[in-house]
């Protein structure tokens, strides 16, 4: 096949079925920038955190369960990285980013997790999860701490 | 289409998370969206999909069996699909920058990182409103235009950077 037969074709948005009319995009506008949505949508937030907490705190139980299985601990902690922080669980957020990300890494670099890195941080998830308090500067020391030592560690696997 | 803004419009809701799904739907009923359907999985939403028009999709990208990424290749592509334009808006946890290019890749319109706020989804709806974006059909690939930034102006035969490359290897 030639380069032209194959070209790309390129279709413009009024070449096509849009979601709505120019007029009605307008108006749509003005409802997504109002005050009233604003208003609407936070109450909608705040509704969700409580059963978010209570789901994230199941997963909790369900990550510390998963012991040794890799491929399970990935799974839960990406649902509660998903949800934490709606569910107001910044510090429970931010570390199971920190182990989703290293996880990842060592999936995509073909090697396995370091065992002990990835119990300190369902160790850690547990606790934020389970504080009374999220103490969100305490949260960044250690997440910052965690993070600095998955830098490391993801360093030498890559030697 | 048609009617005034949202309050017309059929939205689909593709998410393995009950609680997720039931907070996308309240953030869509608070724009005036009150016709919301939901699936649990990739297969489920298609076969919605075919059953009933929908006007925009948001979905999660890890789902079983069929995730999002299959999903939405399958919206673009398959030769059932019943609205290969459906604005697609996918929302998940996984940010890492091979996920983002493999969603867009799968031809998403929209990407939007979890945790969700109610802003972050809203501005990805305007883009969707103000900008909609124009398509693309190529040998390996239909759907939205995939180049966003000014500058990306390079008009090779697959409109790609690699053109030359797989031009060279043909």
């Amino acid at each position: 096949m030639t380069a032209a037969a194959k070209q790309a074709q390129f279709i413009a948005p009024d070449a096509y079925p849009q979601m709505m009319s120019k007029q009605d995009a307008a108006r749509a506008m003005k409802t997504l920038r109002s005050s009233a949505t604003a208003e609407k949508a936070q109450v909608a937030m705040e509704k969700a955190a409580p059963p978010m907490k209570v789901a994230i705190l199941q997963y909790v139980c369900e990550l510390e369960e998963a012991e040794g299985n890799l491929d399970l601990i990935f799974e839960k902690v990406h649902e509660i990285r998903g949800f934490a922080e709606t569910a107001g669980l910044i510090t429970t957020g931010r570390i199971s980013e920190i182990l989703g990300r290293y996880m990842d890494d060592m999936i995509r670099i073909g090697k396995p997790a370091d065992a002990a890195i990835v119990a300190l941080h369902v160790s850690a998830i547990a606790q934020a999860a389970r504080a009374e308090r999220d103490d969100i500067a305490m949260g960044e020391m250690v997440a910052g701490e965690l993070a600095a030592l998955v830098a490391r560690r993801l360093t030498e696997a890559l030697r | 289409m048609s009617g005034a803004g949202f309050e017309s419009l059929k939205a689909l809701i593709v998410e393995d998370n009950a609680h997720m799904r039931a907070l996308l739907r309240a953030l869509l009923n608070s724009v005036g969206i009150k016709d919301v359907a939901e699936a649990a999985h990739g297969d489920g939403a298609l076969r919605l999909l075919n059953e009933r028009k929908s006007d925009l999709v948001l979905s999660d990208l890890a789902m079983k069996p069929m995730d999002g990424l299959e999903f939405t290749r399958q919206v673009r592509n398959s030769e059932l699909s019943t609205n290969p334009f459906v604005p697609i808006i996918m929302i998940t946890g996984h940010t890492e920058k091979h996920r983002v290019e493999a969603a867009r890749d799968a031809g998403v319109t929209e990407f939007l990182a979890k945790p969700i706020t109610a802003a972050n989804l809203y501005a990805r709806i305007a883009e969707i409103v103000e900008r909609p974006r124009a398509f693309v059909r190529c040998e390996n690939y239909f759907g939205p235009d995939r180049r966003r930034r000014a500058g990306e102006d390079y008009a090779g035969p697959w409109r790609r950077a690699d053109d030359f490359q797989e031009t060279e290897v043909r």
